[in-house]
């Protein structure tokens, strides 16, 4: 009985803790859907609100959405840049045998190492130095923010399709050329497909890391290139408005729907390991 | 076919080979001349800008407190995500998955949003103050915004997630027919706990704490916004002496001096740990 009964309590303390940590993570959340919702005509917050109203709907400046259209666009190329890398970097770590092969796997890890702010401060000098000598100047530029973000991002996809490669069975490929199809034919017919569901995945991490940074853009972005999260952060700092909490709750949903529609598509099992090997 | 793959991987080698050194060696050399604002330099070698990190109290400073909070943050994340990797380790049903997977979705839900949520929280008219104000708990508000306890709870909540992954990842490895055999063979609870799956999960939580230390001295934005401009951690500190001083030359110097501290405090804890490793087993 007594075993029974420190069995039960055991699960009790197990559960509540588990609880508390979700309750921490998610707390934040919660609070910025629900203090948009707010209807006081205050520059303070209120949670729980206290009386509803879409009023901080109406009230999001037009240039929070054009910082919303540079991130987008930002994050959908250096995700696709990403990919350019990413896939033949972990097909080439994954497959070849070569010496030095851990130094190559750490040199693609590098930017996940290095502090993101260092990043930025280096990518912004980079710039002023090939603006030097070239007199092309991509500092402020889209083209420099993606230069920098796809750097940032790439090992996110090469972390999720290697996970994918790491599996692979290798027989089907080779089946696929003892049947006498090329092989262009068994990598874009057989190794494509199958490894598609770790592109994917790859591809979200490295949108949703360009979504979310920083400290890179704060560096490269300026004016009308500044992207959304750094327009945040500036915000934040200088000039808070409620209406901010509206629309960081349509891209908090708009983030869990993109996870959710990955998840759909690639099923949770990959999402995951993918996500945590990275 | 089997030659080639290799050479799939060298553009991509030769594009992110070009742009990490590129990068790095135009900044970090600038640390070696002198600092003439503006992102000018001086045109002779010198150690002045390191002399004067070791030599001014602000560089110092900001070096030991951003260590502490790291080690601080590294601890705690620690101890509060390890029972939860393991429930979720040892979970049979499909929750463990949803439970993961919700983890994964709150981790690449942008970072300002969540350091927002957690300042609304934590701010002297927030909803945690009037709670402990009712309680009768404290008795006019406290608030760890602008405080470094403040930038330690971002800290965590900014790793929490990936400390879960991480030592789910580990604990799965362990198998649970071990816990099982302790048991059989009459092991209490306490007991299968720490002589089976702390010590078999050691490598893998020291691999995990160095993880979170390591995101904790390069992380920015909490650091700078829960910190509220009064918290000067060294990424902070970086952005600031670029930003609004534009003295690149002493940015680059507190930038070298961060990533080897890191790399020197991962070294030396690996080096310990191994050296642990090789006691315990001398003695065991």
């Amino acid at each position: 009985m007594s075993a029974q009964l420190s069995r039960s309590l055991r699960g009790i303390v197990g559960a509540a803790w588990v609880a508390g940590i979700y309750a921490f993570l998610f707390a934040p959340l919660v609070v910025v859907v629900g203090a948009s919702f707010d209807g006081g005509d205050r520059t303070f917050l209120n949670f729980p609100p206290s009386n509803l109203s879409l009023h901080w709907y109406g009230r999001i400046e037009p240039d929070l959405f054009q910082a919303l259209g540079v991130s987008v666009a930002l994050g959908t190329t250096a995700a696709l840049a990403a990919c350019l890398i990413g896939v033949p970097a972990a097909l080439g770590l994954v497959r070849a045998e070569f010496r030095g092969k851990a130094l190559v796997a750490a040199l693609f890890r590098a930017p996940l190492q290095i502090p993101a702010v260092v990043i930025g401060v280096s990518f912004l000098k980079l710039y002023y130095f090939v603006g030097d000598v070239t007199g092309l100047y991509a500092v402020g530029s889209l083209p420099g923010l993606i230069v920098a973000h796809t750097f940032l991002a790439s090992p996110y996809v090469i972390g999720s399709v290697s996970a994918v490669l790491q599996r692979f069975n290798m027989r089907l490929e080779e089946a696929a050329l003892s049947l006498g199809a090329s092989p262009w034919t068994t990598f874009r017919r057989v190794t494509l497909p199958v490894i598609m569901p770790g592109v994917y995945t790859g591809a979200m991490y490295a949108f949703l890391v360009s979504f979310g940074d920083v400290p890179v853009s704060l560096f490269l972005g300026a004016g009308s290139t500044q992207p959304f999260a750094a327009k945040i952060f500036h915000l934040m700092e200088f000039d808070f408005d409620p209406s901010l909490l509206a629309i960081a709750t349509f891209i908090i949903f708009g983030s869990l729907a993109l996870i959710y529609a990955l998840q759909r598509a690639v099923g949770m099992e990959a999402l995951i390991r993918s996500g945590g090997s990275s | 076919m089997r030659a080639r793959w290799h050479l799939i991987l060298a553009p991509s080698l030769v594009l992110s080979l070009a742009l990490l050194l590129a990068s790095q060696f135009i900044f970090l050399r600038g640390s070696f001349f002198k600092d003439l604002r503006l992102g000018r330099l001086g045109t002779e070698f010198t150690l002045e800008n390191y002399v004067r990190f070791l030599t001014d109290s602000i560089y110092v400073d900001s070096l030991i407190l951003t260590t502490r909070l790291s080690a601080t943050v590294a601890i705690l994340t620690l101890l509060l995500a390890y029972p939860v990797a393991y429930i979720l380790a040892r979970m049979t049903s499909r929750w463990s998955m949803v439970l993961l997977a919700a983890i994964v979705a709150a981790s690449f839900i942008t970072i300002v949003i969540k350091v927002l949520g957690l300042i609304i929280i934590f701010s002297s008219g927030g909803a945690l103050n009037q709670t402990l104000l009712w309680l009768g708990v404290v008795t006019k508000p406290v608030t760890i915004v602008g405080q470094p306890s403040g930038v330690v709870v971002g800290l965590m909540h900014f790793t929490m997630g990936f400390a879960v992954l991480l030592l789910y990842g580990v604990i799965r490895t362990i198998p649970r027919s071990l816990e099982d055999a302790a048991t059989i063979h009459g092991a209490q609870r306490w007991r299968v706990f720490k002589r089976v799956i702390v010590p078999l999960s050691l490598p893998g939580v020291i691999v995990t704490a160095l993880i979170v230390f390591n995101l904790c001295m390069g992380a920015f934005t909490s650091a700078a916004l829960i910190g509220g401009g009064k918290v000067y951690t060294l990424p902070v500190l970086i952005q600031q002496t670029v930003i609004m001083q534009t003295r690149y030359a002493m940015g680059a110097t507190i930038s070298a001096v961060l990533m080897a501290v890191t790399l020197i405090i991962n070294l030396v804890s690996i080096a310990i740990a191994a050296w642990l490793g090789s006691v315990r087993r001398l003695t065991a």
